[in-house]
């Protein structure tokens, strides 16, 4: 196994490279495509007939003049939405995107002059940058139909209908129907926002620089400076720690779970032993109750004055409560035997659902052959287990990154502790910060950064490793 | 499996060089193999009843913590586990109208009704024409979903918490604010369920495109009936969501305490009035949460684990 | 009732890979045409082409008089049954077989006339208020076959249907589907990997291997004349023998030496081989098993060998045998003649003898595998 992680070691400057080389062919690629396009854009114009000409400054022309009354008035009317839109909304906001704003609100004798709303300035510039890269794809598709149409009647071929476009809405384009809200939603809710809040990181958008009140503006890459800056009690060391601890805690909170959870799926599964159900009942009822119900009821359960310190008081145990909570370390180490309690029934739902699906075949020749338990578990089992449960893994690891739940119910990011910058926690992740510094500090430019950070590093694993899993490198040998 | 624990008295072995099989008088280790495997069972046993204990002691001392009325006796943290007098105080609390805890209990199931449906409909769309249909743009679909899952979920909530401000979706309108941020970017969750489409042959919809049907029809009336347990786990799942759901619902509903869901209500219980002794009345509040969502589970129980297990671990 | 031609199709997929290389067929009206060939070799996408499950990248395709390359699947008045029946599991066979006549709005007594019809033919009348899963395999294939009769097509497409059954089923299906398409008298094409299939039902077979069409025939011709090794080789069970032998040409006549014997090759051969303009070189020659004369004695042209597995099939043997170390052939030799003396004599090592007649004989040049005789 270690010769694996060496090689693998080895290995990664050559990924890292082979890696930039891919990124590299797909800018390439990408430009290249631009240019064909641009080539063919200006091949439809100089072959085209009249319709199709006019159609470069009146979208929808040259298909309702054709008789495809639907599309044409679609195009036109988009055209019109979007020149309306540029010119009374979007424009202006556009314009000020270089400086986020520059005329303050001011105040005087209590009548407010609202200036320049830097919030809204980059919400709207964005979405006004989109709006122009719909409408330059929306009027490219106008000049490729119209292309097409040309051909189309040209060959002697009618064109479709506005009740053939409709019924194939239906049909042939059916994914454009389906997918239509669902895309809308995800563009709104998702990746605006997170354009939005990955050009924050290069603002100065914090609790003394709000709009309306007051204007934020570019500062480039200096709070990325801050972040990772070495030395001192300053964001940089408490990031680096808290990024450190996040690394820890979802390598334990993977592992630990998943192991644990598939030797506990094995012990109930082996035969001779009774109850199957029930034993898995009782432990599946963790996750049948709402986690900030268990979660919360837990945490109060190792407070200083909880039940676990009272009773071990009680009986002479200790003789004074044991600092589950406000201590460093002992919060770390709660934190990740607590999370086997939440874990371990999903794993081993998992494991059982898996372990039933191993071909009996294997397991009787491997009796037949004479291996015992520990054989059959170590060459079968385990092989088999990992194969499948790769992905999952990974899944999981990443999902560990991102655990808020856990922590923020359990120890609320805590303890606080003076060495650590913005409000940070020994059993804060690099989320629960974010979320801290959202909330409390209404620091944004930095919970933007932390963002990004956690992004990378989830891209970072995603991609080294989903090529290692054995589940997708030795397919073949399972199969 | 092995229906039988007894072990043969002779053990066959296969001897491939000289192409016979014999027949072995067991050594001594046999023998007592039967003994040891009871040992072996035994000593499983002890593990799993400590292991049962440990897992249900919260829940039972949550129940019991329930009964211990915050009139009559202490409702914050004692030394004792069980109530001096059983009492239903802390229960009768709850449906009174200054514990807001009704009306809590409303808006979330309110969100989790709408959430579930809207979200079944959303992810099923996304998964079936993943999975089903070929076009243009689908890798790009995919890989884009992919790649906006990697940030971090509650970094949208600043940019959409101003968005929905304007339209006045906080605070006051915080319910269908809440429901509109967990139902619009549903689509990206369509892994699992196009885990489990993919298993559906596509010879069926190819089988009826040819006899003429449209990829609706088939979709309606071919697919849909086939994808029972699918659909039962995304509304279960889109359902269960909400409740648990503090992160969003507190930062939308900020400060206006009617919009809470029971997660916020609770948790503000729980943490900023602990010190007058609220802590029986959240655990009466947690029961009250935990019995229908845990009887909810147990019976779909199974189109659960079908669904985390076929989709997601087919990957 | 209708002709389906291919002109010049070809199936490239994104990347690169061709999975049909120009292909040319015209399959009239009321053929019965089978593509085999081994796995990957472009039979099934070519059917798919034709149903237009997948889009031709290149070429013509016309049913009929049509150019049907951009028409949908459903318009293009065809029928397919799929290797795994595609039943509708969630609905009875009746609706099954109905399906296509709902989606096109018939009236309720025309659906019940045109699904009875079809029940009648296969012989399914007494499953039609069943679910799918409640069918045997066969069954199940019938009611694949009924659905496509009850659309009555121009024309018939099947992709491997009865590779799912097992051997004796097999043989009974392919019987059932001779007199189907008697009955029906429509166009049909057929594919599969196996050859039997391909020898029994087809009026002509296409024989493909990786992408291109290695031959197309009748049955009797691609038997007798394969025009190369690897139709040869895949037509036939057992399969043909090969041995590498020298021809040599003497003006207007050639013989044949291998393996220690030495043959003069028949007149029809000879003026075959002519009109070929081939010489003397080293050949690869063909020898189907049954066209083998097998003696326990020496005698003329006859090749000895040592026998090494007897294969009892009912009714012939299957006879392996080595010629030398590196050299081995299979022969069949009837039962019915046999006596015990005889079937003493067959035990592993007993030596054998073989010979063949000229005109039996394939001949194939050994670089390009194209035959000498069949151009």
């Amino acid at each position: 196994m270690a010769h694996k992680f060496a090689r693998f070691f080895i290995s990664l400057p050559g990924r890292l490279v082979r890696g930039l080389l891919t990124l590299v062919s797909w800018i390439g690629a990408f430009f290249k495509k631009i240019g064909s396009e641009i080539a063919d854009i200006v091949q439809t114009f100089v072959h085209g007939d009249w319709k199709t000409r006019v159609s470069y400054v009146v979208m929808g022309f040259g298909s309702f003049a054709r008789g495809q009354y639907l599309r044409g008035i679609l195009f036109f009317l988009f055209q019109l939405v979007f020149n309306l839109y540029i010119l009374f909304f979007g424009g202006s906001y556009l314009a000020k995107l270089g400086t986020l704003g520059t005329v303050q609100t001011t105040t005087k004798n209590r009548v407010t002059t609202y200036g320049d709303n830097s919030f809204l300035i980059l919400l709207y510039g964005i979405l006004t940058i989109f709006f122009i890269i719909a409408f330059i794809y929306t009027w490219r598709v106008n000049i490729k139909q119209n292309k097409i149409s040309e051909q189309i009647l040209k060959s002697g071929k009618k064109l479709q209908s506005a009740k053939d476009d409709l019924g194939a809405m239906a049909d042939s384009q059916f994914h454009k129907t389906l997918l239509a809200l669902p895309m809308l939603g995800i563009f709104m809710f998702t990746v605006l926002p997170i354009i939005f809040m990955v050009l924050v990181a290069f603002t100065n958008y914090d609790y003394s620089h709000q709009p309306p009140g007051k204007l934020f503006t570019w500062v480039g890459l200096s709070n990325f400076k801050t972040m990772l800056s070495v030395g001192g009690a300053n964001f940089g060391s408490t990031f680096s720690q808290v990024l450190l601890w996040t690394l820890i805690w979802a390598f334990f909170a993977t592992f630990l779970n998943y192991f644990l959870g598939m030797m506990v799926a094995i012990m109930i599964n082996k035969r001779g032993i009774k109850l199957k159900k029930m034993w898995r009942t009782i432990l599946v009822m963790t996750i049948a109750i709402p986690q900030f119900v268990s979660l919360l009821y837990v945490s109060k359960m190792f407070a200083a004055d909880g039940l676990i310190n009272t009773y071990l008081l009680k009986w002479g145990w200790i003789d004074k409560a044991l600092p589950f909570w406000t201590d460093g370390t002992w919060a770390r180490i709660t934190i990740i035997v607590i999370n086997i309690w939440i874990g371990i029934p999903y794993l081993m739902l998992i494991a059982t659902g898996i372990s039933m699906n191993i071909p009996a075949d294997l397991y009787e020749s491997a009796r037949i052959d004479g291996a015992n338990a520990m054989q059959t578990y170590a060459k079968i089992t385990l092989p088999y287990m990992l194969f499948v449960t790769g992905p999952y893994l990974l899944t999981s690891f990443i999902g560990n990154i991102n655990n808020f739940n856990v922590i923020f119910l359990l120890s609320g990011g805590g303890p606080l502790s003076m060495e650590l910058a913005g409000n940070a926690g020994y059993t804060d992740l690099l989320i629960t910060w974010l979320y801290k510094m959202t909330v409390n500090d209404t620091n944004y430019k930095l919970a933007a950064v932390i963002g990004i950070i956690v992004f990378i590093i989830t891209a970072v694993i995603n991609l080294t490793v989903y090529n290692l899993i054995p589940s997708v490198r030795n397919e073949e040998d399972f199969q | 499996m092995a229906k039988e624990d007894r072990i043969p008295e002779v053990d066959i072995v296969v001897d491939h060089k000289a192409g016979v099989i014999r027949e072995v008088h067991p050594p001594h280790k046999l023998r007592s193999r039967k003994g040891h495997e009871r040992r072996v069972n035994a000593s499983i046993y002890v593990v799993l009843t400590i292991i049962s204990i440990i897992w249900l002691a919260p829940f039972v001392f949550l129940v019991l913590q329930s009964f211990r009325s915050y009139i009559t006796e202490n409702g914050g943290m004692v030394s004792y586990l069980i109530p001096k007098q059983f009492s239903l105080d802390n229960y009768r609390f709850l449906f009174q109208p200054e514990s807001q805890y009704l009306r809590w209990y409303t808006n979330t199931l309110i969100i989790a009704l709408f959430c579930a449906v809207i979200q079944t409909i959303m992810v099923l769309s996304v998964s079936y024409v993943l999975s089903r249909m070929r076009f243009r743009g689908r890798r790009f679909i995919m890989n884009m979903i992919l790649v906006l899952g990697m940030f971090p979920g509650f970094l949208t909530m600043i940019a959409l918490y101003f968005l929905l401000k304007q339209l006045g979706l906080t605070q006051q309108g915080a319910i269908p604010g809440l429901i509109l941020i967990y139902v619009a970017s549903s689509g990206m969750g369509y892994y699992i369920s196009k885990g489990f489409f993919d298993t559906i042959p596509k010879s069926l919809d190819e089988s009826a495109r040819i006899d003429g049907a449209t990829r609706f029809y088939v979709f309606k009336r071919i697919i849909m009936p086939l994808s029972k347990p699918i659909v039962i786990y995304t509304i279960l799942m889109g359902f269960m969501g909400p409740w648990g759901d503090y992160v969003f619902a507190s930062y939308v509903a900020f400060g206006k305490s009617e919009s809470y869901n029971v997660a916020v209500g609770l948790f503000r219980w729980m943490n900023t009035r602990d010190l007058q002794g609220y802590f029986t009345r959240f655990c009466a509040g947690g029961v009250l949460v935990a019995i229908p969502i845990t009887i909810l589970f147990f019976i779909l129980q199974r189109y659960y684990v079908e669904g985390v297990t076929g989709g997601a671990v087919k990957g | 009732m209708a002709s389906v031609t291919l002109e010049h199709v070809k199936k490239i997929y994104d990347n690169k890979v061709v999975a049909v290389q120009d292909f040319n067929l015209e399959i009239k009206d009321k053929e019965f045409v089978v593509f085999v060939g081994p796995s990957g070799c472009g039979k099934s996408t070519t059917l798919r082409m034709i149903a237009g499950l997948e889009d031709i990248s290149e070429g013509i395709l016309k049913i009929g008089d049509r150019v049907v390359n951009d028409v949908e699947p459903k318009d293009r008045d065809i029928a397919m049954v799929f290797q795994n029946y595609a039943l509708y599991p969630h609905i009875t066979v009746y609706e099954n077989l109905a399906f296509s006549l709902r989606i096109r709005k018939e009236k309720q007594e025309d659906v019940h006339r045109k699904v009875v019809q079809a029940a009648e033919i296969l012989g399914i009348m007494e499953y039609l208020g069943r679910k799918p899963k409640a069918l045997s395999g066969g069954q199940r294939q019938r009611v694949a076959i009924g659905r496509a009769i009850v659309r009555e097509p121009a024309v018939f497409l099947m992709d491997e249907p009865l590779s799912n059954l097992d051997a004796k089923l097999r043989n009974q299906m392919r019987a059932e589907i001779i007199l189907l398409r008697r009955r029906l008298d429509t166009t049909f094409v057929y594919v599969t990997h196996d050859q039997t299939e391909a020898m029994t039902l087809g009026d002509r077979i296409v024989i493909m291997k990786d992408g291109f069409i290695r031959q197309v025939g009748t049955p009797h011709e691609v038997f007798d004349k394969p025009k190369n090794l690897f139709v040869a080789g895949f037509i036939g069970s057992p399969q043909m023998n090969f041995f590498d032998a020298q021809l040599t040409r003497q003006g207007d006549s050639y013989s044949l030496a291998t393996h220690g014997i030495q043959m003069e090759l028949d007149a029809e051969r000879a003026a075959l081989l002519r009109e070929n303009q081939v010489d003397t070189m080293k050949v690869i020659l063909g020898v189907r098993p049954e066209h083998a004369v097998i003696r326990f004695e020496d005698h003329e042209n006859a090749i000895p060998c040592t026998l090494n597995v007897n294969e009892m099939m009912g009714s012939e043997l299957h006879l392996h045998v080595s010629i030398t170390d590196d050299q081995t052939a299979i022969l069949r030799m009837p039962t019915i003649d046999l006596t015990e003396e005889k079937r003493r004599k067959l035990t592993a090592g007993s030596p054998l003898y073989f010979s063949f007649a000229s005109k039996v004989v394939q001949l194939f040049d050994p670089e390009t595998e194209d035959s000498l005789l069949f151009k």
